[in-house]
């Protein structure tokens, strides 16, 4: 499978070598000039430099042939425009958003991202009791 | 309703304010209040709400009463918070009139194509300045 990362935040780095762990192809695109050396130090060339909400940009990362898109900065505003982006000009089959506001999962799905996960979301089941009836 | 009380959002407020409509305006900095009243644009007079808060966040939208709200501008330094907030009002409110603004023309052409009512400052700007200068 080849997969497209945006965000090499601590998210992004482990989510990317995890992939590449487990034999998928990975493009790993970071905005940040330093932080994507470091990233390359540890992840080897699938970084790349850029903007993942610009179009010109997306369209130089072979992103026609991706089989998903995970949208991981900690902007919940750049990933919705990120995975836009990717199915509307590019027509990618899964988009998966990491959301910081919970109420983001029912709002990205609504304006077409296929997936939102929110870790906010996932403590607070982790915390709650399970539901008995 | 409008969000981002910068010089262009803090100039809508006060001037829709004066000609008669009720105007809320929400921005994430409390200070963006006092630097609009310093300039002298939301003065005293102003009888619209001042919300802070995220304006690409749902919960802080609809407390500050977007249900209701006919008309909606998002004018944030953030091309993504305005493609944000706006879709957001459009698409989960329903407000009935919506405007975006997009520094990157590339984006805003994109989002027009969506059917998000878009200005773009920098394509505008760039001919208003080169028909003036071609005149002069």
């Amino acid at each position: 499978m080849y997969v497209i990362v945006v965000g090499g935040g601590t998210v992004g780095y482990y989510l990317s070598r995890d992939l590449l762990d487990r034999g998928h192809e990975v493009t790993l695109i970071e905005k940040e000039s330093r932080r994507a050396d470091w990233l390359e130090t540890q992840l080897g060339s699938i970084v790349m430099r850029g903007d993942g909400c610009e179009v010109k940009f997306l369209s130089q990362t072979g992103i026609e042939r991706a089989d998903a898109i995970v949208a991981v900065t900690a902007d919940d505003e750049d990933n919705l425009i990120a995975l836009q982006m990717a199915k509307r000009h590019f027509n990618v089959k899964k988009t998966i958003a990491r959301v910081n506001n919970p109420s983001n999962v029912e709002i990205f799905k609504m304006l077409g991202v296929d997936d939102a996960v929110s870790a906010t979301e996932i403590l607070l089941g982790a915390l709650e009791p399970p539901i008995t009836t | 309703m409008i969000v981002g009380c910068g010089r262009v959002g803090s100039q809508i407020a006060a001037e829709m304010d004066r000609t008669g409509h009720d105007v809320t305006i929400i921005d994430r900095d409390p200070n963006q209040f006092s630097r609009a009243s310093q300039r002298g644009v939301l003065t005293n007079d102003f009888k619209g709400n001042q919300v802070v808060g995220n304006g690409t966040d749902a919960e802080v939208l609809r407390r500050a009463g977007v249900e209701d709200a006919d008309g909606f501008v998002a004018v944030t330094e953030g091309d993504n918070r305005n493609i944000m907030a706006a879709q957001i009002a459009k698409h989960v409110f329903k407000v009935p009139r919506v405007v975006c603004r997009i520094y990157d023309p590339e984006r805003a052409e994109a989002y027009e194509k969506l059917g998000l009512h878009t200005i773009c400052p920098t394509i505008d700007g760039a001919k208003r300045i080169e028909k003036t200068l071609l005149q002069q």
